[in-house]
């Protein structure tokens, strides 16, 4: 998929992701691909910007912890990440089924 | 001689890239190796030799640019790579600048053994006025003629404008020690590469030696030796500075091999 395409909707793929529960910068960037089956392979650097801007902007909250001995910053949904997922969420398949309406009529 | 890795060099660029707060810096870099580390061992589980993982660890996460966020063509330098280039500066430029005082030392000599002209070439005629000549005679009413009496002065210029040059090396050089005490953090340390200014001063020094040799042999087989023993003062002071550069740099390359 276009890269660019995909960094204009990466905040709402990154919020969904931490929906499905705290993960780190690794882990995110793993469920993603997993989760897009390979579709969302953009370069993995780029999750951190995203995430330290959601963060900056109160819709994730990250903690350090330890894991498999190497300390990992956490990252977590907060209420308005929650609220602003629910949100971006309904702007987007409102999006996606005028598109699809649109490409559906023309095919 | 150490392997390259991938992983570390990507973090040692990463470093210098990456602005904001100490706090910010340290964190973003302790999440990037934490995610590099999780890609290699990643990477070994699939089957891939541990050079091969890092290198594609590197590769997936990408250019240090996607990590910070901005294209490293338009980011401001880290203020660890302005300390180091402050260093790297003010040895080099301290060192030059006492070269240049050393040399003034030399032509002293030069001009006790060879004469003032054999220093400095006299202005040639209708360049001065008799108002010239008359200042230059009674500041130095031992010159018998003009002509010396200009060339003793313009000799005194040279060598005290030199000395002054080095006293203010001297100066440069005690802000360069005190600078290098106080900024003994691994960042700034490694925000160029080992021996960059030691290797800098070599070239430099090594030109203006070629250089002002090269005047001072024209000097010497087109005018007779006239005005040779300015370039010749300022080659023997550069080729020392090239030999001090140059002993640093062996020193260095040396520790860095050990």
């Amino acid at each position: 998929m276009n890269s660019e395409k995909l960094k204009g909707n990466l905040d709402l793929l990154l919020l969904s992701v931490l929906a499905a529960g705290p993960g780190h910068g690794y882990s995110i960037i793993t469920r993603l691909r997993e989760r897009s089956a390979g579709a969302f392979d953009l370069p993995e650097g780029t999750v951190y910007p995203a995430l330290h801007r959601l963060e900056a902007a109160g819709l994730l909250d990250s903690t350090w912890e330890v894991a498999t001995g190497r300390r990992r910053r956490m990252y977590r949904l907060t209420l308005t990440g929650q609220e602003s997922l629910a949100d971006q969420a309904r702007q987007w398949r409102s999006f996606s089924g005028s598109v699809a309406r649109v490409i559906g009529g023309t095919a | 001689m150490r392997a390259a890795d991938p992983v570390e060099d990507y973090l040692d660029r990463l470093l210098l890239t990456l602005g904001g707060s100490p706090r910010q810096v340290r964190h973003t870099l302790a999440e990037v190796e934490a995610h590099l580390h999780d890609a290699v061992a990643a990477g070994i589980a699939a089957g891939l030799p541990e050079h091969e993982a890092q290198a594609a660890a590197v590769a997936r996460i990408g250019p240090v640019h996607a990590v910070t966020g901005r294209i490293a063509a338009f980011s401001r330098p880290s203020a660890a790579l302005i300390r180091r280039t402050a260093l790297a500066g003010s040895l080099v430029g301290g060192v030059a600048l006492v070269a240049v005082g050393v040399s003034g030392a030399i032509s002293w000599l030069l001009a006790i053994a060879g004469g003032g002209t054999f220093l400095t070439a006299p202005f040639p005629p209708g360049s001065y006025t008799r108002a010239d000549c008359a200042r230059w005679l009674a500041a130095d009413p031992a010159a018998h003629s003009c002509v010396r009496a200009m060339t003793d002065d313009h000799t005194g210029e040279v060598i005290l404008g030199s000395f002054a040059a080095g006293i203010l090396g001297l100066a440069v050089l005690a802000a360069f020690w005190w600078m290098r005490r106080r900024w003994q953090d691994r960042s700034t340390l490694t925000a160029l590469p080992v021996g960059s200014a030691e290797a800098a001063g070599v070239i430099l020094a090594g030109l203006v030696t070629v250089v002002t040799l090269g005047t001072g042999i024209d000097a010497e087989l087109v005018q007779r030796g006239v005005g040779a023993g300015r370039p010749f003062s300022l080659a023997i002071a550069a080729l020392a500075a090239a030999v001090y550069f140059a002993i640093r740099l062996r020193r260095m390359v040396r520790l860095r091999a050990a």
